[in-house]
């Protein structure tokens, strides 16, 4: 009863406030000048004839994300990868532990749950190669690549059991080396175009896409015909193995089986 | 014959007021993973809310994180510990 009172006045409050704010919304109109910043980001978002204000990029998320203001993305990776130290931190110590049984058979879910699993982490990893790889072109991105491949992992995790993964060689060793690469691919293409400049002898800036007035260099947005709009494409590709690797660490390192570590003794490696 | 932009926009007034209500049960639930299914009850009507409100890229990194990845961890830490919310 209190609960079915409490619902009813949360919508009441919901749905009065709902109102108000659309009796408020007809007293205010957005200003002009909002209108024009979002004018110029989509004329200069993807403008082949406008060569020297465009990201090239027909994304316009990305292209803000990963070309205009790049160093923010920069560094909220920088952030994301100190959270996945701080957890491996957190986990230290643990070394290897010993499978309960042999029979892989008796471990993790059942029949019908590892079936479907094995069907769908293939197609989820097929859908988050997509995502990341067409992320200057559609919506999507490295982020969102890499959170979508991050499920095919935990899928595996607890269909399979934690001993699936570890004995086909996908440890959280192997994991950080792969978030490492994928952490040196965004910062060497960051300072792609500066290396370029050095070459041609011109300016550039770090974390540079296409040729601005100030800096001419440039990386090419095409190859071979296909666009690829110059560094979004490497800085999406490091990125999906970057938070793809990270969050998988994260997984490996929550499923350990505590009570079994503890009883065999809890030995370091 | 009603216009079909009212329809949606009704349709995502409709998830925004239930996920409010998903939200206070998932908040009040004593039993934690009755608590995680309500909690993940909100983060699907916040997906299809970010996809009426055209952020798809919010919505490509929503479902994984938010209807993927977090239930199944919190589910996991529930496992650790124990099921039910003691005050």
């Amino acid at each position: 009863m209190r609960h079915s009172i409490a619902i009813v006045s949360l919508v009441l409050f919901v749905l009065s406030m709902a109102l108000l704010l659309t009796l408020a919304k007809q007293a205010y109109i957005p200003r002009k000048e909002v209108r024009d910043l979002a004018k110029i980001y989509l004329n200069t978002t993807y403008n082949p004839w406008n060569k020297k204000f465009t990201a090239m990029s027909p994304e316009g998320v990305t292209a803000i994300v990963w070309d205009y203001r790049g160093l923010d993305t920069v560094f909220e990776t920088a952030v994301f990868y100190l959270a996945i130290i701080g957890s491996i931190a957190l986990a230290r110590g643990i070394g290897k532990y010993s499978k309960p049984t042999s029979d892989e058979k008796k471990l993790g879910l059942s029949l019908i749950v590892k079936t479907v699993t094995r069907i769908t982490t293939v197609s989820i990893i097929a859908v988050a190669v997509s995502i990341a790889l067409h992320g200057h072109l559609t919506p999507g991105g490295g982020f969102q690549g890499g959170a979508t491949a991050a499920v095919a992992p935990l899928l595996i995790l607890i269909a399979f059991s934690q001993y699936f993964l570890l004995e086909r060689g996908v440890s959280k060793d192997l994991m950080l080396v792969i978030r490492s690469l994928g952490l040196a691919g965004i910062g060497l293409t960051a300072i792609a175009a500066y290396f370029i400049g050095v070459a041609m002898n011109k300016y550039a800036f770090v974390l540079q896409n296409q040729a601005k007035p100030l800096s001419e260099v440039s990386i090419p947005a095409y190859i071979d015909g296909q666009l690829i709009s110059g560094t979004l494409w490497f800085f999406n590709i490091s990125e999906f193995f970057a938070v793809m690797a990270g969050f998988t660490i994260v997984l490996i390192l929550l499923v350990i089986p505590e009570r079994a570590f503890k009883s065999s003794g809890g030995e370091e490696k | 014959m009603i216009d079909p932009q009212i329809i949606v926009l009704g349709m995502a007034a409709l998830a925004a007021l239930v996920s409010v209500i998903a939200t206070y049960l998932a908040i009040l639930e004593k039993n934690l993973v009755r608590a995680v299914v309500f909690s993940a009850i909100q983060s699907t009507l916040y997906a299809f809310l970010y996809y009426v409100l055209m952020a798809p890229d919010i919505v490509l990194v929503y479902i994984p994180v938010a209807v993927g990845l977090y239930p199944a961890v919190v589910l996991i830490l529930i496992s650790k510990t124990e099921k039910e919310e003691k005050v």
